[in-house]
Order: structure tokens, then C-alpha cells, then sequence
């Protein structure tokens, strides 16, 4: 490859017209800012464009042959839906050079409309393989800006099957957790992550303990920031990540000053420029590096670009967070205020559909004779349950057949290309099994699971259907059954049921998780306290994080070693289901209950979604069901994002 | 053509450099400026007023307490104009705000307590007792409270609320005393910064909260008096202009706020069940919704 002076985009974040002039004054190729309207920095409103600055600022940087690319990146509701589209229509006048998309609903948008400006798909699309790449192409999306847990190696791979652009964040403030998968704030808050309002709750110090016990994990403790990622920072490594074929170097951080923009895009330009010049040549400015280093925020890292870091990519002292933004807090529990937006009655007299997630054969026995009409089996086994097998998934098949109830095959929620080329083989193993349906966690899974098998696909709660448009794109692309994002509130849920067309499940009863992280949150630290000799897989403990509120978050750790950090609390709506008629498909998650607790929470949610169907308005909740959940929950119960008037 | 340096501390400031700016250019004065930023980070201060000393600047803008105290500090006898300081007194700046003395003087961001008193009773003419939650390691914090311990007739009964650290407001429902109509939040950085948290549990038992910090309305709190950073801006550059003109720093008088705005959240109040009052929201600088 012969490199070039375009071969590289050095890409800048802008918040304010000074950082503006500084970026482009210190050599950026392109800029990334946001409108006022629609992006992910919502909360310090001064750091977006009006838009009559954002076309000032697009006709000041083609002035100086800088490109402009606009942020849209944020989930929309159904109310915002207008909004939008009188804002892409504004956009597609003022032509910046692409808008950076997470919304499914604005690729449908954008084709409704024709719209002219390139499209790139926002980090907070999360993805990571090359099925996705390929179903955002169809979309008229030419980049992608890559997760950040794709290694160097992978976005190689990614570029050459797929001939996208790919972007990747090179400098800055780093998630944890899978992006567009974090539903923490959005959930405990009703400030939602995917709308730019993330409290960071990954920035709240925590304890390890033992699951169990509560008691916490002997041993040497590298500090309470459990979670805290360091900043990214690949100056040292600009010869592979340029060679690796990533042609947009993202610069994190559109709430930063002119002076720090100005001076990390000066460092970076003169690396790429010199290295592009000579490239055997060259070598790093010690000067630039040292400088890089003594104004940095936290201390720097790699993170995914050369693999899993581990615990070296967690500052775990906290002593360098730069502020937070909450602490901890104890979620809400069933006695939470909750806000009942609107009327709901069901007209359309359909028997309510309960479907049940289960980990093993017991539980989908359980489930199945206490009135489940769907069993959902498969995806990501936490210990200690294992993977379900192609033999047992034939034996659920059989058993869940006899009771007349569904057997629907779940995937991973993160598929890189090991998870893909399992898929591949999965697909087409479960051509012969036949299950009922297939369900997918992300539109790379759902392109393979359409490609190789001919049974009905559903989309999972990963999706972040929060509009009726997503909804409507996944329908165009042959999903028969969506799930509800976990961060709808009450009204939000009734509208989108409302607007749909396409059928629409919720999520009524189980353990969520808050993040999915690649990030092995016990086995970094107990690696790092037992100078490497400890081995996860012997391990049998169970982990969980104690926040300062007193909570326990369990640390469910997959066979792709992904933790994933469930909420202190599980979800529970039963004595709200009145209020939910119009859902009429329901999901309990139990994948991490025992089969006794799946047959009790089962036949709870049956009786009273049959007493609701056929009392209607006569019908009143009975507390002691409520009680007898309570009893028999492993955590304390609670309301999630529902009981919020507007997610915000 | 005067040589203007700009310490600032965080870019949250910057409506008062604004502000600055313009007051100079209003008086016609010509000026090259420097503009320096610690984004925050409190550390780099010192380093960045030498560096402005280095420019050899006529006069140095310092927003914000750290900035202001790392440019006294220098060698140099460079004035110093100061906002939005709380204590300049107590922040060791200047010796009286009548007579500051050194080569410092400035306008204090300070709504004074009998200000926000009166604010919050009219806002919630119902309430008679208030909860002030501030953290005891902030010396901002302690100074207000301090203010509204004084206050010869408060009109309504102060509870105070201590918070040792940050995590504490985890456990704040264990903290909140019953009897409280209403939750003052003086100024404090801690406080301040972790409003969510403390937010998420006043709302779910309809506790307004009375903020001090302006994005704190907007996130949630249902009212706040604040100074307007802008406006600030534009007194300090009074006082930079006749500095410039050569009057001593330390004889110029340290002004408070004057003219401090009302900031409430309409969504608040509807998810309280309250409603406005109409002379309040006639005089709101900003009512968000």
C-alpha cells in the first residue's frame, strides 16, 4: 500500500468555534461536531451548534478544505420523529461531508427522504463484524466508526472483506462497556447513555465481593475504581494502526478546550505527516509524546487496539478521574413512584403471549407447565450454567413440544468473528434441529441468521427499538418479532406498541444486565493480585461489585469470558401488567434462576395476565402475588427505566 | 495595545471571558489576549500563570479561586481581576473587599445568603423547614452555611445536612431528616458535580431541591438564584479598565453579585405537583422545560 497524504484522515472534535479555528489551525483533515438537537453531548448544551452556527462552521471549514462530519448519534422516540426529520432535511441542505448515525430509524429516514449526505455508522452502533458492515453498506453507509474492542488485527480483516471506511477512536475518554449495549444510566437514571446522557455509573468506586456472601475478596486490592477505563492513547503505536489500514483517526472529546484540541491534533499531524513522508524512517517525537503525556487527563492505554489489555487498562486508584458525575445509588424498588402515562385497555382480546428465557432443561420444564408459550434457550452461558448443546437443544424442542410451547434459539449479544463463525455453522446445524425461531442480538447476526436459515428471526432488547421506524427497518429486513429497549418508559412503550408495525415484546420480569463488557472485570483483578498464577477456569466463586449505596451488582462471566454486570435489583412489573395490556407479548428473563423460582414466576405472570384478560376493568392486583415473589427472588426486586415519565 | 492574559480554570467559566472581552471592547480599549485553560484540572495553575507572566501580560483575568490564587502568587507584580471567587477574604486574595490592598481585586460570584433566602421562600411560600446539604471539606460550602447561620431572621428553619465525602450521598434517604419541605444545595464542587444522585432520591419522595450552581436547574433542581457569569464578566473588565488607566488594584473595592437571576425548571415543578409563581417566572432569566 502506497501511502499518501489522503491515505489517513486525522479527525478532530469540535464543541465551540474557537476549538474550531484550533483544530483546523493545527492541521486536522476533517472535524466532528454536533447541532444542538440531536447528538451525543447533551448535557453541556453550550458545546453544540445552532443551526445557524453549524452552517457557518461547515462553510468556514470547506473554506479551509476541512471536512465536517455532524453528529445524529443519539436514540429518538416517537416524538421526536418530526423533529428529525425536519433536521435531516435542514442537514441535507446545508451539506456537511457525513452525519455519524446510531438510530436505526434515520438509515430508514434517510431513504425515505433521498437524502444526499454520506452516512457513517456512530461507535454507538457497536459494530463489530463484518455481517453488520455489510447491512449498513445496503443503507447507503460508507464508514464505520469501529468498537472500540476491536483489536487492530480484526479492523484490518473488517476493511478487507468489506472495503468499508473504517474510523477509530485513537485518543481520548474510553467506555467500558460494549457501546450502545450500556443501559445503566438510562435504566437507574432515565438518563440514557444512547441519548448523551450518561451518569457514568462506571465511574462509581466498588468493592469485589463474593457473590455469595457479600463478603469481600481477600487479597491485594488495586483500588476501588473497579471499572475506571484509562484514556486511549495510540501515539506510540502510529506505524500499525496506520499500516492496519484504518483510514480515520478519531480524537475523543468534543467538550474540550481550543488549547488541548489544538495541541493533541498538532502531535498527531506531525506523527502521521512524518511517518506517511518516510515510513521507515520514522520514529516517534519524544518531545511530542512527553508533552501528550504531561497534559493528559487520566493515564493512557491501548485498550483494544493490540488486544485485551486486562487490568492494565483500569485506573484503578481513581486518583486521575478528571470529575464524576454520580455516585452510586439504590435502585428503585417496587415501591418507586411510577408514572402511568395513559389509558391502556386491550381491544384486541388476544391471548396474552409469555415467553420465558431458560439456562438449562429443568427450567424450560418448569417454565413449560407453568403456562410459558415461548421458550427462549441459547446465546451466552454464564457460569455456572454451560452452553446449551445441539443435543439439548433437540431435547428442548421435544420436551417444550409436549406442553404445546415454542422453543426459540438465542445468540450471542457480541459476535466478533469467533462468534461468527460459530453462528455460520450454528444457522445451519438448526436447519435440521428446527426450533421455532431464531433470535438475534445485532444486525450482523440477523444478515447470517437470514442468509443461512429460513426460520422466522426475532431481535432481541439489544437492538434498542425506541421508535417504531427501527422497528420498521428490522421488519423490512425479515424480522418477525422485536423486543422493547430496557430504557422505554411507560409512555413510550404505549406509543411505540401503538405505532408499530411490527409486533413488539417486553421485557416484564427477570435479571438485566447494566453493561457487557469484553473487559474480565474479577479475573483482571484477581490476576493482578496473584502475579498471574490464578486461573479463571478452575474458579468456581461467583463475583459481584458492592457499590457505596450498599448494592450488589453480580458479575455474570460468559464462555467468551464477557462480563456482564447485572443490576442490583431484578426487574419486576407484574403489579403494573394492567397498565401494559396492549403489550401482548411478554418476556420473563430467568436465565439466572432456578428452575423452582421459573415455574413460581411463570404461573404468577399466567394467572394474572389471563385474570387481566378476561376481568378488564374489574380487574385489581393482589399483593400477595407480589409477595410471593419477593419472597422467593435471590435479589431484591425493582421498577427499571419504566417508571419514568419520559426517558430522558 | 494592552498584553491581556486569561487564566481559566474550566471551560464552564467562559460566559464570564466572554463577558470580559466585551466590557473591554465596549470601553474601546485595545487588547491582545492570552488565553489559557486548565480543563479542570487544578494542578496545572501554577504552570500556566507562568507562562502568562512569560507573555509578559499588563493584567492577568483569573476566573474561578484556584486561578486567582495561583496568579497572586506570582513574582511578577502583574494585577489581578478575579470572578466568579466566593471568598475573597477567606481565600486569602485580598485583605477586605472594601480595601483589597494587594494586586488583586475582582467581583465575587456571591449571591449573599438573605438574597437566596428570600428566593427560596418565595418560590416555596409554603415550606418552614429547609434541608442544607453541603460537604464539610469545601470551604466554599462551609462560608455559605455559615452565611445562612447568620442570617438575623431566616424566615424558615435550617436543618444542616454534612456530608464528609462524596460516597455519602449514596446513603442520603439515611441522612434526609423528615421533617424537611425543601433541600437547599449551597455552592460546592462535590455537591454540585454528583446533583444526579442526589436528585434521584429527592424525587422519589417530592423533595424540591434549591440549587446553587446554574446546570443543576437545568438537570433538575427546581429553582436556583445564581449570578450571571457573563455579567460578571463585564464588572471585572470595569475594574481591568481602570487598572489599565493606573489605579492600584488593591484600591479598587471588591464588588458582590448585583444583579443575580432566577433559573427554574418547569418540569420539575409539574413532576412535583407545584405550580410556579407567576412574579417568579415574570423575572426567570431562564425557565426550562
Amino acid at each position: 500500500m502506497l501511502l499518501t497524504r489522503n491515505s489517513v484522515e486525522l479527525l478532530a472534535p469540535v464543541g465551540t468555534w474557537d476549538v474550531l479555528e484550533a483544530a483546523i489551525e493545527a492541521g486536522a483533515d476533517a472535524v466532528y461536531l454536533g447541532g444542538k438537537r440531536f447528538n451525543m453531548r447533551m448535557f453541556k448544551t453550550n458545546a453544540n451548534f445552532d443551526d445557524n452556527l453549524l452552517a457557518k462552521a461547515i462553510e468556514y471549514a470547506h473554506k479551509h478544505n476541512v471536512r465536517v462530519h455532524v453528529t445524529v448519534n443519539n436514540l429518538i422516540s416517537d416524538r421526536e420523529i418530526d423533529n428529525m426529520r425536519s433536521y435531516l432535511k435542514l442537514l441535507d441542505k446545508l451539506q456537511p461531508d457525513a452525519l455519524i448515525v446510531q438510530d436505526l430509524a434515520v438509515l430508514e429516514l434517510a431513504r425515505e427522504m433521498n437524502f444526499s449526505v454520506p452516512l457513517h455508522a456512530s461507535i454507538m452502533m457497536n459494530t463489530h463484524n463484518e455481517h453488520a458492515v455489510r447491512v449498513l453498506q445496503d443503507y447507503g453507509i460508507t464508514r464505520v466508526v469501529a468498537s472500540r474492542e476491536m483489536s487492530l488485527t480484526q479492523l484490518t480483516l473488517l476493511k478487507e472483506r468489506t472495503g468499508i471506511e473504517v474510523e477509530y477512536f485513537i485518543h481520548g475518554d474510553m467506555c467500558i462497556a460494549h457501546s450502545g449495549q450500556c443501559v445503566h444510566s438510562g435504566v437507574v437514571f432515565g438518563q440514557s447513555s444512547n441519548r448523551g446522557r450518561c451518569l457514568k455509573p462506571c465511574r462509581w468506586p466498588y468493592e469485589l465481593v463474593d457473590m455469595t456472601t457479600g463478603k469481600p475478596i481477600e487479597g491485594p486490592n488495586p483500588g476501588p475504581y473497579k471499572l475506571a477505563m484509562k484514556d486511549m492513547c495510540l501515539y506510540m503505536n502510529l506505524p500499525q494502526l496506520i499500516q492496519a489500514g484504518v483510514c480515520s483517526f478519531k480524537i475523543e472529546g468534543r467538550m474540550r478546550t481550543a488549547d488541548f484540541v489544538r495541541n493533541i491534533v498538532q502531535v498527531y499531524r506531525r506523527a502521521i505527516d512524518n511517518y506517511i513522508a518516510d515510513p521507515l524512517g520514522y520514529t516517534p517525537n519524544l518531545q511530542d509524546w512527553q508533552d501528550l503525556y504531561n497534559s493528559r487527563a487520566r493515564d493512557f492505554s491501548t485498550c483494544y487496539a493490540l488486544g485485551n489489555p486486562g487490568a492494565k487498562s483500569i485506573g484503578y486508584t481513581g486518583e486521575r478521574e478528571p470529575r464524576f458525575f454520580s455516585q452510586a445509588v439504590r435502585e428503585a424498588d417496587m415501591t418507586a413512584p411510577f408514572t402511568i402515562s395513559a389509558a391502556t385497555t386491550n381491544d384486541k382480546q388476544t391471548d396474552p403471549v409469555l415467553a420465558v428465557r431458560v439456562a438449562d432443561l429443568p427450567s424450560l420444564r418448569a417454565a413449560c407447565q407453568n403456562g410459558a408459550n415461548i421458550i427462549y434457550l441459547g446465546g451466552e452461558a454464564c457460569k455456572p450454567s454451560i452452553p446449551w448443546t445441539l443435543t439439548t437443544i433437540t431435547q428442548a424442542i421435544e420436551e417444550a413440544n409436549q406442553y404445546q410451547a415454542k422453543v426459540v434459539v438465542t445468540t450471542p449479544r457480541i459476535t466478533m468473528e469467533r462468534e461468527c463463525g460459530e453462528l455460520e455453522q450454528f444457522f445451519t446445524n438448526m436447519n435440521t434441529i428446527k426450533p421455532h425461531g431464531l433470535m438475534v442480538s445485532n444486525i450482523g447476526a440477523l444478515r447470517l441468521a437470514r442468509e443461512l436459515s429460513d426460520l422466522p428471526v426475532q431481535a432481541d432488547f439489544t437492538f434498542n427499538v425506541f421508535n417504531h421506524l427501527t422497528a420498521q427497518l428490522l421488519k423490512n429486513n425479515g424480522i418477525s418479532k422485536a423486543t422493547i429497549s430496557l430504557e422505554a418508559t411507560h409512555e413510550q412503550v404505549v406509543k411505540l406498541l401503538h405505532e408499530s408495525a411490527l409486533p413488539l415484546e417486553m421485557i416484564v420480569h427477570g435479571s438485566l444486565s447494566a453493561m457487557v463488557t469484553d473487559h474480565s472485570i474479577s479475573m483482571a483483578i484477581l490476576n493482578t493480585s496473584e502475579c498471574g498464577t490464578y486461573d479463571h477456569i478452575l474458579d468456581t466463586r461467583q463475583y459481584a461489585l458492592l457499590d457505596t449505596a450498599g448494592e450488589l451488582h453480580p458479575i455474570m462471566v460468559d464462555q467468551y469470558d464477557r462480563s456482564h454486570l447485572l443490576f442490583t435489583k431484578d426487574l419486576c412489573l407484574l403489579p403494573h401488567l394492567a397498565a401494559l395490556s396492549t403489550v401482548h407479548n411478554y418476556r420473563i428473563e430467568g436465565q439466572y434462576y432456578t428452575p423452582e423460582l421459573i415455574g413460581l414466576i411463570t404461573r404468577i405472570y399466567r394467572q394474572e395476565l389471563d385474570k387481566i384478560r378476561l376481568q378488564q376493568s374489574r380487574y385489581q392486583f393482589d399483593t400477595i402475588q407480589l409477595d410471593k415473589l419477593v419472597a422467593a427472588s435471590p435479589r431484591k426486586l425493582g421498577l427499571g427505566a419504566f417508571r419514568y415519565r419520559i426517558s430522558r | 495595545m494592552y498584553n491581556i492574559g486569561i487564566l481559566q480554570l474550566t471551560q464552564n467559566l467562559d460566559d464570564a471571558v466572554q463577558g470580559f472581552k466585551y466590557g473591554l471592547a465596549e470601553q474601546g480599549i485595545a487588547t491582545q489576549f492570552h488565553y489559557l485553560n486548565a480543563d479542570g484540572n487544578v494542578g496545572q495553575l501554577p504552570k500556566l500563570a507562568t507562562q502568562l507572566s512569560e507573555y509578559k501580560v499588563d493584567l492577568i483575568f483569573a476566573c474561578s479561586t484556584p486561578s486567582a490564587q495561583a496568579a497572586i502568587k506570582l513574582e511578577d507584580n502583574i494585577p489581578v481581576v478575579f470572578t466568579p471567587v466566593f471568598d475573597p477574604v477567606g481565600s486569602g486574595l485580598v485583605n477586605s473587599m472594601s480595601l483589597p490592598g494587594g494586586k488583586a481585586t475582582g467581583v465575587a460570584g456571591m449571591v449573599v445568603a438573605n438574597a437566596k433566602m428570600a428566593f427560596i421562600q418565595r418560590l416555596l411560600p409554603a415550606a418552614h423547614t429547609l434541608g442544607i446539604l453541603y460537604h464539610t471539606a469545601d470551604s466554599n460550602a462551609i462560608v455559605e452555611v455559615e452565611n445562612f447561620r447568620k442570617l438575623p431572621s431566616p424566615g424558615l428553619n435550617l436543618v444542616e445536612i454534612p456530608i464528609h465525602k462524596a460516597e455519602d450521598l449514596s446513603n442520603l434517604p439515611d441522612i434526609l431528616p423528615a421533617e424537611i419541605d425543601a433541600l437547599f444545595l449551597p455552592i460546592g464542587r462535590v455537591v454540585e458535580e454528583n446533583f444526579p444522585t442526589i436528585a434521584y432520591y429527592t424525587d422519589t419522595i417530592n423533595l424540591p431541591v434549591i440549587a446553587s450552581h446554574a446546570p443543576n436547574v437545568s438537570a433538575g433542581a427546581l429553582g436556583a438564584l445564581v449570578a450571571n457569569h457573563y455579567q460578571l464578566g463585564r464588572e471585572c473588565a470595569i475594574k481591568a479598565g481602570e487598572i489599565l488607566r493606573g489605579t492600584k488594584a488593591g484600591t479598587i473595592p471588591v464588588d458582590v453579585v448585583k444583579t443575580p437571576e432566577v433559573l427554574l425548571n418547569n418540569f420539575t415543578a409539574q413532576n412535583l405537583g407545584l405550580n410556579l409563581p407567576v412574579d417568579l417566572v415574570a423575572e426567570a432569566a431562564e425557565i426550562f422545560e
